[in-house]
Formats: structure tokens, sequence, C-alpha cells
């Protein structure tokens, strides 16, 4: 029988493991963003061979930007609405499926899929589902819900509830397996327990399962505020930003300002403004998550 | 020991990769050239078009080899810019915006006396005087087509020639329990096509200056004559002549609806011509909108094909790729038949290109060859006229916005407010 040697302390091999991930990591991220963060104090144009240093110039226009305020308020909603929506609904489907037959490890696969998917590939799915004769239209009107073709990406409130909507589908499969996994690790004596005491089914979720589900919670609530703070593939593909920008999320329009109107400048200042949101926000709520768990 | 091979390795990786990078060199080895091309494909600029058409050129200027970049969609100038900014802005652009890439000197300017020769309007897309792109085509944008049958179901003779006239027709379809106007709103370009009309023909059709007033500051979109032209399609949204589902509907939906007769009339650029299938061509016809006085505007925007990069490695060799393929009679009959694009070449008729138009491709063509009041369609003129880069998605917005709000005036404001900041 062979055993693996263990690692020793102040092995040079493992010196040598952590300088190539801390290389790739000042690389990709560290540099990038020190980067944005350089040009988000120029007037940089990806046409002009030469930018100029600026200083906060950038930073100043942010606070007239009317545009920037629709698109951050737009995307701080989604984010806000979507999490709660996806997380509530990966702790629904997880309970359903936490089985342990073929059939439900197979739903499960089906569940996680969405979250599979390119986001382009979703918004263009989705695109024809929400069209004046989609799927979805036809559908409404077999079941006598509607009479009238519903315009599902054509009027700005109804445009967004479509892109949250699809968005919450995405994170859905996410948060199902989440949520599904801390599930599996909670012990059986604890519902064993609590039915020799007479707990009922609520009784049972409410101080046992939602309690103990707090660490997954933490998980994807913060990954699903994240990702929705990002957001850019669904949205693109879906509605363009559309009608009238009313589904333009900060992400987007930090790309339309970079290569449409040739503002490297100051989508860098939008981009730093956005890190600087998103980090606050996954902080926070991390923090408050994590004092849930304390208290467990 | 173990470690020393391993750091040596890559040591002797790393100077492989300089070595290699160093020896990579762009352009030209041994007399030959290599550029490339950025091309943009749609359901009839297909691979095997730019293939063919690029071989064929190829031909024409020995030593020269052709490398394709393919735009992921059609917004070119956006491509362009992302290839700029990666430090891999292409020999040879098809079909950009040179008032986008000019102003920074990444354009050459083609020899004059060359386009003077061989092109019936050698000014229409110039900018600043110089010429960026060959002139070999042009569009009316936008044209109002109409279906023959739904105009005579709902008891119409005769196409509008005024105001007045058109917004009597669109009562009339619309008492006959027929969709006046098709709007494929989902595509915000499609959705400003009204306002393109209205604003063309209203405001520029009486003053052609208008769009080099607006860069010097002297007019604006708030003035009274911009905003009554905007009431104008305010007044189509809210009289039901559009779907009252049409900023859900897509370009490519719109065109299904149009053709099959869901829907009496479309305003779209000439380039729908090409999307007519020949066998019920005959139902459609085509005018030009409808003015107060019943005066003849046509809102029109000459396009070409290629734009030579200034810093392209053989500006010789580019340059006589871009004539060659710019006067094939082949690449034009394509955009011909697909696009709709009225041909600008000199000496050479339709029968040149071995086509054979419709009637409503030749009644619209008329426009072309007649000596009328041609100005420059609104946010699709690539010359001096045209907009500040990046206002054309706030220009498609205000229009998707004024189908939803009567807020004409707040929506002309902004317009005014976005010029300001795209001309900073």
């Amino acid at each position: 029988m062979t055993t693996r040697a263990r690692p020793r302390r102040g092995d040079p091999a493992l010196g040598l493991i952590a300088v190539v991930a801390l290389g790739l990591y000042v690389l990709f991220i560290i540099v990038p963003v020190g980067m944005s963060a350089w040009k988000s104090l120029t007037d940089e144009n990806p046409l002009m061979a030469q930018s100029h240093f600026i200083g906060l110039a950038n930073y100043r226009e942010l606070l007239h930007d009317s545009t920037l305020a629709s698109s951050l308020s737009f995307t701080l909603v989604m984010a806000a609405v979507v999490t709660i929506v996806a997380n509530a609904a990966g702790i629904g489907f997880a309970i359903l499926l936490n089985k342990t037959s073929l059939s439900f490890r197979m739903m499960r696969a089906v569940a996680f899929l969405p979250q599979v998917l390119s986001g382009v590939i979703v918004g263009f799915v989705w695109r024809y589902i929400f069209a004046e004769d989609g799927i979805l239209n036809h559908l409404l009107t077999a079941l006598g819900i509607i009479s009238q073709p519903v315009s599902w990406l054509g009027s700005p409130d109804l445009a967004m509830f479509s892109v949250g909507l699809v968005a919450a589908w995405v994170l859905t499969g996410f948060t199902t397996v989440v949520h599904l996994a801390a599930l599996q690790s909670i012990p059986v004596e604890l519902y064993q327990a609590a039915t020799v005491d007479g707990a009922g089914r609520w009784q049972q979720f409410r101080w046992i399962t939602f309690r103990m589900l707090a660490p997954g919670t933490t998980i994807s609530v913060t990954i699903s505020l994240i990702t929705m703070l990002k957001l850019y593939d669904i949205i693109a593909a879906l509605t363009g930003g559309g009608p009238a920008f009313a589904t333009q999320s900060t992400a987007l329009y930090i790309i339309n300002l970079a290569f449409t109107d040739d503002r490297f400048g100051y989508a860098s200042a939008v981009a730093m403004l956005l890190l600087a949101v998103s980090a606050a926000i996954a902080l926070s709520v991390t923090g408050l998550l994590r004092r849930r768990e304390v208290d467990l | 020991m173990r470690q020393r091979r391993l750091l040596a390795a890559c040591l002797t990786t790393a100077l492989a990769l300089t070595a290699g990078c160093s020896a990579a060199s762009p352009g030209a080895t041994n007399g030959n050239v290599s550029l490339t091309y950025l091309t943009f494909e749609t359901p009839d600029l297909t691979a095997s078009f730019w293939q063919s058409s690029i071989a064929q050129a190829e031909k024409q200027v020995p030593g020269l080899t052709i490398k394709d970049i393919v735009s992921p969609n059609t917004d070119r100038d956006s491509y362009a810019k992302q290839l700029q900014a990666s430090g891999q802005f292409p020999d040879l652009l098809e079909s950009i915006t040179p008032s986008t890439f000019a102003p920074a000197g990444l354009l050459m300017p083609y020899p004059q006396s060359w386009v003077n020769a061989n092109f019936l309007d050698p000014m229409g897309n110039a900018y600043k005087g110089k010429v960026y792109i060959p002139p070999t085509n042009s569009q009316i944008i936008p044209m109002v087509f109409y279906n023959k049958k739904l105009f005579a179901q709902a008891g119409i003779s005769s196409t509008p020639t005024t105001w007045a006239q058109f917004m009597a027709d669109c009562a009339k379809l619309k008492a006959a329990g027929i969709t006046p106007m098709e709007l494929g709103g989902s595509d915000s370009f499609a959705a400003a096509m009204p306002l393109t009309a209205v604003l063309s023909t209203d405001v520029l059709g009486k003053d052609p200056s208008w769009l080099q007033q607006r860069y010097a500051g002297k007019v604006h979109f708030t003035d009274p004559n911009v905003e009554a032209a905007v009431a104008k399609y305010r007044t189509m949204v809210t009289d039901g002549y559009f779907e009252p589902g049409a900023l859900g509907v897509s370009y490519a939906d719109s065109i299904t609806n149009f053709t099959s007769g869901k829907t009496a009339m479309y305003m779209m650029g000439s380039w729908f011509l090409g999307s007519i299938p020949a066998a019920i061509a005959a139902n459609f016809g085509s005018f030009l909108t409808p003015t107060d006085d019943g005066s003849v505007v046509v809102p029109y925007a000459v396009g070409g094909s290629m734009a030579i990069s200034a810093s392209t490695p053989s500006p010789a060799k580019a340059t006589a790729f871009a004539e060659a393929w710019s006067l094939n009679p082949a690449n034009l009959k394509t955009l011909l038949q697909g696009d709709g694009a009225f041909p600008l070449i000199k000496g050479k008729t339709i029968a040149d290109y071995g086509v054979d138009p419709s009637q409503v491709y030749q009644d619209s063509y008329n426009y072309v060859l007649q000596n009328n009041n041609k100005v420059s369609a609104i946010g699709w003129v690539t010359n001096d006229d045209a907009l500040p880069s990046g206002l054309n998605d706030d220009f498609y917005a205000a229009a998707q916005a004024l189908f939803n709000s009567n807020d004409v005036a707040g929506q002309m404001a902004k317009l005014d407010s976005d010029w300001s900041t795209a001309t900073q």
C-alpha cells in the first residue's frame, strides 16, 4: 500500500502553487480593476490615440446622469426581487426534489438546466416565447386567461416583468441545487425528534429546515445578488435594454457607453461605481446572513 | 532538481513564446500581402457571397490575400471599435460609418479622381469633403409601402400626396377593420422609422441644412417645427393606426405581417424591396411620406462598400482591392436583389446587373433618378449629416418612448441633452 506524501510546511512546491495562483489573480482581477480605476480618471476614447487625465470629472458627471440613475435603479430593484423569488422558489424545489430515486435525480438535472444554458441562448429562446404570436400568448389564450395577445416585451412595465421572470427562471436552477445540498446535510434525527415532540410539517420546516438551510442560503443569496447586479447577456438578447431603455441594466449601459458612445473613461467610472455598489451590497448581505448562521 | 527542471521548462516556454511573438509580422512577406477585411453576414449577404466576391477582387490584385473577419452582428461600427480598442483594427471595413472613425484619423480617403470617374453621386456620402466609402448605391429611408388589395378593400383608389390625405386613408383602413400601419417596434431602429419619416420630411424637407445647424447649436429638437413634426407620429399612435402591441413585434415579424396582408402600410427603408417575394410583388406599391403641402421630399442616404484603414501596411493594394470589389456589378447585384439597393455606378443601367426588378422596385428607383428634393435621412446618412456617435440609440429610444408617452417636449429636450453629451 502506498500513501501520498503529505505536503510539509515550507515545501517549495506549495510556494510555487501559491505564487502561480496569486499571479493569476493579480493578472486577471487586480490589474484589470486597477486599469479600469485609472481609465475612470481619463477621457479615454477607443478611437483616439491619446487620452488625458481629467481627475474626478467623470465621477462628478455620475451625479447628474439620469440614464445611469434609471439603469441603476432598474438593476437594484431587479436584483432584490429576482434574488428573493429565485431563492424562495429554489427552497421549494429543493424540498420537492429531496428524494433519492432515479426519477427525482433526473428532475434535479432538469431543474439545473437553465443555469447551464448560455444567457444569450436563454434570451433568444424567451424572446420567441414572449412574441406576439409566441407560445405564452397562445397558451394563455387557449386557457381563456387573455383574449388579445399581450405585448410582453413591448411596454416598459411588462418588459421589466419579463426580464425578471427569465432571470428568476435561470437563477432558480442554481438556488435549487445549493439548497438541495444544504437540505441533505440536515441530520434526520432532528426531524425524528420533532415528530416525537408532535411538530407538524409547517413547524418542522419553520424551526428545522429553514434554519438549517442558513449556510446554503447565505451562499445562494449572495451569488444570486452578484449575478443580478452584473446581468448583461440575457437582457442584451431578450430586449436589448428596450423599450426606450426601460430594461437597460447598468452592465448593459457600461457596454453601450464604451462601444457605442466611445466613452471608455466614463464607462470605467460607471464600472467602478457598480463594483463599489456590488461590493457594499454583497458584504452587507453576507454579514447579515452570517449573523443568522451564528444564531443557529 | 525536479524544481530546477520545471523552472527551466517554464523559462524555455516563455522564451519560445516571446520569440514567436516578435517573429510574427503583420502584412508583407516576399512581396505578398495579407490584409484583414471586416464583413458582416445577413440572409442575403451570406458567407459564400463574401468568399466569392473577395476571391474575384483578389484576382485583380496579385500578391494580395484577404482574411475575412465577420462581425458577430450587423452592427459593424461597434465591432470595429472593439477591434480598434484591442489593437486589431482591420485594413478594410465594409459599410461602416466614416464620420465615426475618420475624425480619429483611422481611415484613408479614396482618390477623388477615381470616385468622380465612376459614380453618379460622387460626394453623396463624403465626410468633410473626402470620400471614405465608394458611393456605389443608395437607399430611401423610409418609404411607405402599401398593400394594393387592402387599399382597394378600404375604398382607397390612389396613394396620398398630402399628410391630410394620408391620415384620411389611415382612418378609412381602420374603419374597414384593417390595421393601417405595421411597426416592428421591438427592434429599435424599426421603431424609429415613422419618426425618421416625419423629421426628414417636415424638418429637413424645409431646411436641408438643419442637421448642420443643429451641430452649430442654431436649432434644437425642442424647436416648435420639430415638435410639430414629432406630434404627427404621436397622432398616428393615439389614433390607433399601429397595433397597440407594436413595440413587441420584431423587425422580422413585421416583414412577415406586412407581406402576408395583416397590415396595409409599412414605413421602412427601401431595402424592404428585397424582402417582397417575387410572386406577390405586384400587390405592393410604394410612395413617399406625404407632406402638408403635397411637395415631394426624398429622405435619402448614399451607402457604399468598404472603408480603408489609414494604418494598413499596404495602402496601394488595399485601395486596388477595394476599387475592384466596389466596381464589380456581380457584388452590387446581390445588394440590388436582397437589399433593394439603388445602384449609383456611372454608365450602368439596372439591366447591366442581370436582375429582373419588380414594378415596385422600378417605381421606387425612379425617385432616385428624378431631380427632386433629396434630403438626408436622419440617423441613416454617413456623410456630414450623420448623427453624433452614440446618438442613434437615443433617437431610437425616443421613438419607442413616444409610442407610450405623450411627452413630446420631454423627449425632444432629452435628445438635445444627449446631443450635447455626444458632441462634448
